[in-house]
C-alpha cells in the first residue's frame, strides 16, 4: 500500500522542471517585490511643473527634500546649493564622543545620498534675496528660483565664549561634541584621559535653542558611567552648569533627569552661564543673570556652545523680526505649514526654523515630508494641507546599554510612537535603537522614503 | 503604519549595509536545497526535528549573545518591551538557521529509489 505522502513526493522528485519554476515563481517576485517597494521612483502622481526649486544646504533635510521633490515633481529645476561633499551622521556624534562607536560610522558621502537628475551647486549661499527670488553664492553666482527651501542648518557660536579654541577640543581636558565628527572623537580622547585618573568636571548647557538638546545631557550620564566603569567615580566631582533654570524643555523629562542626577550624585547649578575659558590654565568662568562672574577649576570640560542662525540668514531678510526668535536670527516659517510667514515662496527645515523645540534629526524625519507635500500644494495653486505637530525624539543614553527614548510635541508633550514604549523607563531597547538601528532610518530618510 | 513601513526601510537600509553577509547566506541556502531537491527524495519531515533543534539553539545563544554583542547586557533588560523585542530578533536569527539546517538535515536525511 503506498502512502499519500510518499506518492506526493515522488510525484515531485520525478518532475524538476516544475519544482524549479514554482520555486522561482515563489521566491523571485518576493525578492523583486521587496526591492521595488522600497527602491526609490517617482510618484505615479507627480505633478508636471517647470518650477525652479533652491534648496539651500545638504544636511539630512535638504537631501531629503531633495529626493522626495525629485520623485512628486516632473520636469522642476532642482538645485542643491551647498560646498560639503562629507555627509556626517551627526546623531552619532555622542556615541562617538564616550567611546561608543569609531569615528568612521558617522562619515558618508553626500554624493551617496544626492537623487539623479538635480543640480548641484559646489558653492555656498553668501546671500539671500527673497525679495528677487534669488540666492547669491560665494563665487558670485546669481541663481534665481520660483520657491526656496532653506536648510542651512545653524552656527555653532562659540566665539561667544571667551577665549574658546575649537581647534583645541581633546587637550587639557577640553571636550564638546558638536562642531564634528572630529571634535567628537578628539572629545572621547579627553574624556578617556580623563577617566583614567578622575577629578573634576563641568558640564555646561547655554541658554539659546540647541540642536539635539539631549546631547549634554548624554555626555553627562556617559562622562559618569565611563568614570564607574574605570573605577574613579568616588574620586571625581561631576558639575552640571545650566545657563537656564532647567536643564531640558520638557518639564517631565527635566524632572526624571534631575533625580537621576541626584542619584548620581550630580549637583546642577542653574542660571550658571559659561562665558569664558582659559584653555592652557584649566579654568572657565560663569555669570549669573544678576552679572556675578564664577571662576573655575577644572579637569575636564564639555563646552556647549550658544547656537543661532548662520550669518547668511541672520543677515537676510528671512530671519524673525521681532519675538523670541529674531534675536538668533532664525528663519520665520509658520511652524505648522513650515512656510515662510512673509514670502510665501519660501519654506524651512531643520535647525535653522524659528519654531518652538525639535532641531534633531527626528524632527526632520517628521517635518521634510510635510515641507515637500505643502511645497507641492503651493506649486499646484493651492494652499499648504499639511501641518507639522513638532514631533522630535531623544533617545537618551542613560550608560553603556540602557537609554530613554523621549518623544514630544511643540507643546512638550510626551508623544511614543509606540503606545507600549514607556519614555521614562531604562530600556535597552531605546539603546538598541540608538547604538544600531537610527541610522539606517536616517538614511531612509534622506533617501526619502520615510 | 507608517511604523511598519519605517521598520521595512530600516530592515532594508541594515540588509544594504550587511550585503555581502546576507548574499552568502542566500547562496548558502540556495547551494542547500539544489543538493536537497538534486538527487533521491529529501526527507523533508525527518529533517525537520533536528533542524528545528539546532535552530532553536542558535535562537538561545542569539538571546544570550546579542545585548552583549550590542554593548549591553542582560541586566539592562528594563521591562517587557525589551524582552520582547530581543525575543524576537534571537527568533529571527533561529529562523534563518531554521532555513539554512531544514535542507541540510532534509539531505542528509534523503532517501534514495
Amino acid at each position: 500500500m503506498t502512502d499519500p505522502h510518499s506518492r506526493r513526493h515522488t510525484q515531485q522528485a520525478f518532475d524538476p522542471d516544475r519544482r524549479r519554476l514554482l520555486f522561482g515563481a515563489t521566491v523571485l517576485p518576493l525578492a523583486a517585490g521587496a526591492g521595488l517597494a522600497l527602491a526609490p521612483r517617482r510618484a505615479s502622481a507627480a505633478l508636471k511643473t517647470s518650477a525652479r526649486i533652491v534648496i539651500a544646504g545638504s544636511g539630512l533635510g535638504g537631501i531629503a527634500t531633495a529626493n522626495r521633490l525629485s520623485r512628486e515633481l516632473d520636469g522642476a529645476k532642482i538645485t542643491i546649493v551647498d560646498r560639503k561633499e562629507m555627509h556626517n551622521y551627526q546623531p552619532g556624534y555622542t556615541l562617538v564622543a564616550t567611546g561608543i562607536w569609531p569615528v568612521e560610522k558617522v562619515v558618508d558621502r553626500n554624493a551617496d545620498l544626492h537623487p539623479s537628475g538635480i543640480e548641484w551647486v559646489r558653492e555656498m549661499v553668501a546671500e539671500f534675496d527673497p525679495d528677487g527670488n534669488a540666492v547669491v553664492t560665494d563665487s558670485g553666482r546669481r541663481i534665481e528660483y520660483d520657491f526656496l527651501v532653506v536648510a542651512t542648518g545653524l552656527h555653532l557660536d562659540y566665539a561667544q565664549i571667551e577665549g574658546m579654541d575649537v581647534d583645541a577640543i581633546g587637550s587639557n581636558g577640553l571636550a564638546s561634541v558638536y562642531p564634528s565628527h572630529l571634535a567628537a572623537q578628539a572629545t572621547w580622547q579627553a574624556m578617556d584621559a580623563f577617566r583614567a585618573k578622575g577629578g573634576e568636571a563641568l558640564m555646561t548647557l547655554p541658554a539659546t535653542p540647541l540642536k539635539c538638546a539631549g546631547a549634554p545631557l548624554k555626555m553627562t550620564f556617559m562622562l559618569v558611567d565611563r568614570l564607574r566603569e574605570a573605577g574613579t567615580r568616588s574620586a571625581s566631582r561631576v558639575e552640571f552648569h545650566s545657563a537656564l533654570g532647567n536643564v531640558f524643555s520638557v518639564e517631565r523629562i527635566n524632572q526624571d533627569v534631575l533625580e537621576r542626577w541626584e542619584a548620581l550624585d550630580v549637583p546642577v547649578t542653574f542660571n550658571s552661564k559659561l562665558v569664558a575659558i582659559d584653555i592652557g590654565a584649566r579654568r572657565a568662568s560663569f555669570t549669573s543673570p544678576e552679572g556675578e562672574r564664577t571662576e573655575l577649576g577644572y579637569d575636564f570640560i564639555h563646552v556647549v556652545p550658544p547656537m543661532r542662525a548662520p550669518d547668511v540668514v541672520k543677515n537676510s531678510p528671512l530671519p524673525w523680526q521681532e519675538g523670541g526668535f529674531a534675536a538668533g536670527g532664525w528663519l520665520e516659517v509658520d511652524k505648522e505649514t513650515l512656510r515662510h510667514r512673509r514670502y510665501p515662496n519660501v519654506f524651512g527645515l531643520g535647525d535653522i526654523n524659528g519654531t518652538p523645540r525639535g532641531k534633531t534629526a527626528a524632527t526632520v524625519k517628521k517635518s521634510a515630508p510635510i515641507v515637500t507635500r505643502n511645497l507641492v500644494d503651493v506649486i499646484a495653486g493651492k494652499e499648504p494641507a499639511e501641518r507639522f505637530d513638532g514631533y522630535t525624539s531623544c533617545p537618551l543614553l542613560l550608560r553603556e546599554g540602557s537609554a530613554l527614548l523621549v518623544e514630544f510635541d511643540y507643546e512638550g508633550r510626551l508623544t511614543p510612537s509606540l503606545p507600549m514604549i514607556d519614555p521614562l523607563q531604562d530600556s535597552y531597547f531605546a539603546w538598541l535603537m540608538k547604538y544600531r538601528l537610527l541610522k539606517p532610518a536616517y538614511i531612509a530618510v534622506a533617501k526619502g522614503r520615510v | 503604519m507608517y511604523d511598519i513601513w519605517l521598520a521595512l526601510n530600516i530592515l532594508f537600509e541594515l540588509f544594504l549595509g550587511y550585503l555581502p553577509l546576507v548574499a552568502a547566506i542566500v547562496v548558502a541556502w540556495l547551494v542547500l536545497m539544489a543538493i536537497a531537491f538534486g538527487r533521491g527524495r529529501p526527507g523533508w519531515r525527518r529533517g525537520l526535528g533536528p533542524a528545528l533543534m539546532l535552530a532553536l539553539l542558535v535562537a538561545i545563544a542569539a538571546f544570550l549573545a546579542i545585548p552583549s554583542l550590542t554593548k549591553s547586557s542582560l541586566s539592562e533588560m528594563g521591562y517587557w518591551v525589551d524582552w520582547a523585542n530581543l525575543i524576537a530578533i534571537a527568533l529571527g536569527f533561529g529562523g534563518v538557521a531554521l532555513a539554512l539546517a531544514w535542507p541540510l538535515f532534509a539531505t542528509l536525511r534523503r532517501r534514495f529509489r
